[in-house]
């Protein structure tokens, strides 16, 4: 069975609803594909018009580590970016910053995605090995259509507190035998300011990006589909680093063969060869207070392989999918000295780490009687890691080996039982992961929360997850509660521990840290979900999260979301809609001072936004006006790197056309 | 749809090179670090019927530390002498008429395998104008001594890593200390080799000159070099390294440990002689602290490096 959980209408205010997608047929696989296209916007209630990072906050169980108001780092389950695989349509990638400068959310634009799909745990495992789950970037593909026609869409908006401009364009044609896509958009930022109309220095950005896709349908049953997305940012500003960036590029490429079949145990067979190349350049020259001036360059190129098929058996389903890749790792850094005709010095932080990762992965999924399914599902995964410069290694580890062959076993199992107004689900889950590259072979790489260097460890153990979770949930008539729990164990969890020898690389550093294996871990994350139709036109939506996570000493993990709340009002009328919602976490009480945590304080925000939606002629057009932090609180939140502040009151406004 | 095409096209033009070409890592070690393997012939003179030629890498005697290879010839027959007993002495004539010799082996030994003589010499001056070295050979052959001498040039070192230092320990002892490998190091740990010599002042009064008794040197045993490198560029906050080993003598009488560099660039080795008993020769523990912008403070006994 397949699980889609796709994000629909989510807020910054809503609870994250799964919507669970059966494909009993090729024809149902095809209406999903149209469904994704028409239904899934990345949008959220309180703003139709986010970048992709506004929209994954929506949901309940990611979080950001903000290191400006560009590229945020997704935790999901409050983890970070090394514990969970987030791909775009299965295709891995990698980005190129020693310094998670570049998530992979960072590499696309809200008008290329049709959904975002988020697995929690193990049951993320069927894109490659994971702790915390998986975050499928979705591309927008439209499907084939009997009629020949053009479709497009233009939205524009400007967001008064950073000077925020934006314009994103889409267009797609399709026909009986071929469809194309297309994207194009700009963002443009300055610094923003925060609550006391301080400008946040170094916070502005500006981002190209652009994407294609055709395919065409080779038979009745099969298609081939050609996708490209580039990307590029320039002149990004991230307050809370020494330094910025001066130019990321990523090419995003793959080419797909679909089958379907119409009788028979498989239904479909999606194969797809991708390549996708990014490359990274910080830039220090705008910050003259720094003491050593550095290039920090890097590339990461990956080349894969995914293919999927899904059979079906009467109330049996499951799905099959290979994963492959390989990928090549970069970070170069070179520092000038204060005489520059002295020579430079120069290092390598990725000393040409090369990833390689085959792996089957496979869900199955039982419809038991109507009303109940269970779940089964496991991937078995080679990762071999290779470490070309590998002398760079061995200055803090003697003797490593160049070459790494890790297994990477998972498995989980789930059951959901539906009964009248209520739904129960429970499930486990075993997994384990390999260190990635700066965890395994990263050398001297500043760490600007904490500030210590950090050196990988060829010879980290892989990290051992067994997990549970279950959820249960109420919905009549006009009211619904959800309640989801889930409870993770980490053997031999992956952080940075001080070294007591050697001696810091980069100025600002205070020590030297070294990636080591915990004995273990545990995570808790719980979530409440509850919404009210008051009255036909008024709704009221309320969230509720709250997370723990501990060492084996009782002491805590860093970047834990403290218990966080949201609530909204939202009313609709005719072509009309307002919606209100504040939003906050309470004190940060279980921070860790021993990762450069201090304690963040409670805080709040209210934001109000208005639409109107209109015709002119056959062109449907959407106009929304609205405020975030309406009170212009100054505030910051446990996940901003180095306490920068948030944005203070936001006043944006946004013109969508669609046709 | 022509657009779309045109896109592609132009995409991929723009997108098929790096901006920016990743640094060819072999070449940015080569570019500061001359490394010689070839043994050539640097000096040669004649004596008799007999030809001595002595090989240095590179064909070139440098300051520092040189292995030499000595061949005696019968330049009659062209045959190559291997019973011979040979000596070797190199003096410096300074502008004030004093004389001072270097580390170096007098007597060398016939290596049967390689078919030389095999010797050093640790010079501790490249030849400036008036300053000059002279060699001085002596040699036997059909049970005759030969005897021999003649200017020798002696090159500047530009590779940093066979730098070599010399001074007056605590014992007023005259000291020198020779790097000898690695001639190019890495972003590594390298093995570090090291001689370490010490002027063995004369207890007879002078005969004739060159009096060998005058200018002896020899190799001293069971002493330890600590070792402690650092980086001394300022903004570098006397950057230094992990899992170093201090140097200890081998079997073939030089001194062996690890320097790990964890950087390209200028670096310093900071040492503390100890004699056989541990007591301080010479040296000093130098600071430890991280000190951005400042220059750490050396050791009174350091060798830079740069690789």
């Amino acid at each position: 069975m397949k699980y889609l959980l796709l994000f629909l209408f989510l807020g910054l205010t809503i609870t994250a609803q799964n919507t669970e997608t059966q494909n009993d047929s090729i024809e149902k696989l095809k209406e999903v594909e149209i469904k994704s296209a028409a239904k899934n916007k990345i949008e959220t209630e309180m703003k139709m018009a986010v970048s992709v990072d506004e929209f994954l906050s929506s949901s309940d169980n990611i979080s950001f580590i903000k290191r400006g108001a560009y590229a945020w780092e997704p935790l999901l389950n409050n983890m970070s970016s090394e514990r969970s695989t987030i791909t775009i349509d299965g295709m891995h990638i990698f980005g190129a910053c020693t310094d998670k400068m570049d998530p992979v959310t960072s590499y696309v634009e809200s008008n290329n995605l049709a959904a975002i799909d988020i697995k929690s745990g193990q049951e993320g495992s069927l894109h490659g090995a994971t702790v915390a789950g998986s975050i499928d970037l979705k591309r927008r593909s439209t499907a084939f259509s009997l009629e020949k026609k053009w479709m497009g869409s233009y939205q524009s908006g400007f967001e008064f507190n950073n000077n925020q401009f934006f314009n994103l364009g889409n267009i797609a044609y399709s026909s009986n035998r071929f469809v194309a896509d297309g994207s194009i958009s700009y963002r443009k930022a300055d610094d923003y300011f925060d609550g006391n109309n301080d400008e946040v220095k170094h916070s502005q950005y500006k981002k190209f990006n652009t994407s294609l896709g055709l395919a065409y349908k080779t038979s009745e049953l099969s298609s081939v589909r050609f996708d490209a997305i580039f990307d590029m940012a320039k002149d990004v500003g991230y307050p809370a680093l020494p330094m910025d960036l001066w130019l990321s590029r990523a090419l995003i490429t793959s080419a797909s063969y679909k089958q379907l079949f119409e009788d028979g145990l498989v239904r479909v067979i999606d194969t797809k060869v991708y390549f996708n190349a990014i490359e990274h350049y910080m830039d220090d020259t705008t910050r003259p207070e720094n003491l050593v001036h550095m290039d920090m360059p890097g590339w990461s190129t990956t080349y894969g392989l995914v293919s999927k098929a899904n059979i079906r058996k009467n109330n049996y389903s499951s799905e099959i999918q290979l994963n492959a890749y390989d990928n090549v790792s970069i970070a170069e850094m070179r520092m000038y000295p204060q005489d520059r005709s002295e020579r430079t010095m120069f290092a390598y932080s990725w000393p040409w780490v090369t990833t390689r990762y085959g792996g089957l992965s496979m869900n199955n999924n039982w419809d038991i009687s109507e009303k109940s399914q269970l779940n089964l599902g496991g991937s078995l995964g080679v990762n071999y890691n290779y470490s070309k410069y590998v002398e760079f290694n061995w200055i803090f580890h003697p003797g490593a080996p160049q070459e790494k062959t890790r297994f990477l076993p998972s498995l989980h199992a789930g059951y959901n039982l539906d009964l009248e107004n209520f739904n129960f689900s429970a499930g486990t889950g075993y997994g384990h992961r390999a260190p990635s590259v700066s965890e395994g072979y990263g050398y001297y790489i500043y760490n600007s929360f904490d500030r210590y260097d950090y050196i990988g460890d060829p010879n980290l153990k892989n990290e051992i997850s067994y997990e549970g979770n279950a959820s249960a949930g109420f919905n009549k008539e006009r009211f619904s509660i959800q309640a989801k729990v889930n409870y993770f164990y980490i053997q031999n969890y992956i952080i940075g521990r001080i070294l007591s020898m050697g001696s810091p690389m980069n100025y600002q550093s205070v020590g030297v840290k070294g990636y080591t294996s915990l004995d273990y871990a545990t995570l808790f994350n719980a979530s409440m979900n509850v919404s009210y139709d008051i009255l036909e036109h008024l709704h009221w939506k309320g969230n509720l999260t709250y997370a723990r996570g501990m060492d084996n000493n009782g002491g805590n993990l860093p970047f834990i979301r403290p218990l966080s709340y949201q609530s909204s009002l939202h009313f609709m009328h005719n072509n009309f809609g307002i919606q209100a919602s504040v939003n906050g976490d309470l004190a940060q009480i279980n921070y860790s001072p021993e990762y450069g945590e201090d304690q963040t304080d409670a805080y709040f925000i209210w934001n109000l936004s208005a639409d109107y939606t209109f015709n002119i002629n056959k062109i449907e057009s959407v106009i929304q006006i609205g405020a975030e932090n309406i009170l212009n609180k100054y505030y910051s939140t446990y996940a901003d790197w180095g306490n920068i502040p948030r944005m203070g009151r936001n006043i944006f406004a946004s013109l969508k056309f669609s046709l | 749809m022509k657009i779309f095409n045109y896109c592609t096209i132009v995409l991929f033009f723009t997108i098929m090179s790096c901006t920016i070409d990743k640094t060819d890592y072999e070449a940015e070690i080569d570019s500061q670090v001359p490394e010689y393997y070839e043994f050539k012939e640097a000096f040669s003179v004649n004596s008799g019927i007999y030809k001595v030629s002595i090989e240095a890498l590179n064909g070139t005697f440098y300051k520092g530390y040189n292995e030499l290879h000595l061949k005696v010839i019968n330049t009659q027959t062209n045959e190559e002498i291997n019973s011979s007993k040979v000596t070797f002495l190199p003096i410096l004539s300074n502008t004030d008429g004093s004389t001072t010799s270097c580390p170096h082996s007098y007597n060398f030994e016939y290596d049967a395998t390689n078919k030389y003589y095999s010797g050093y010499s640790v010079f501790i001056n490249e030849s400036i104008n008036a300053d000059s070295w002279k060699i001085y050979l002596s040699f036997t052959a059909s049970n005759q001594t030969y005897k021999a001498d003649k200017v020798a040039t002696v090159e500047k070192q530009n590779n940093m890593n066979l730098n070599m230092t010399a001074f007056t320990g605590k014992d007023n002892e005259q000291y020198f200390i020779a790097l000898i490998a690695p001639q190019k190091p890495t972003v590594s740990e390298n093995p570090l080799t090291a001689g370490i010599y010490k002027y063995n002042k004369p207890t007879t009064a002078a005969g004739t000159f060159p009096d060998p008794t005058q200018y002896s040197y020899s190799e001293v045993d069971n002493y330890t070099l600590k070792l402690d490198p650092r980086m001394p560029e300022p903004s570098m906050g006397n950057h230094s390294s992990p899992n170093n080993k201090d140097l200890t003598q081998e079997d073939d009488g030089l001194y062996h440990g690890v320097v790990n560099y964890t950087m390209t660039g200028n670096w310093t080795l900071n040492f503390i002689m100890l004699n056989q008993n541990g007591l301080i020769i010479k040296g000093t523990v130098v600071p430890t602290d991280f000190t951005p912008g400042v220059e750490g403070v050396k050791s009174e006994l350091f060798i830079d490096t740069l690789f």
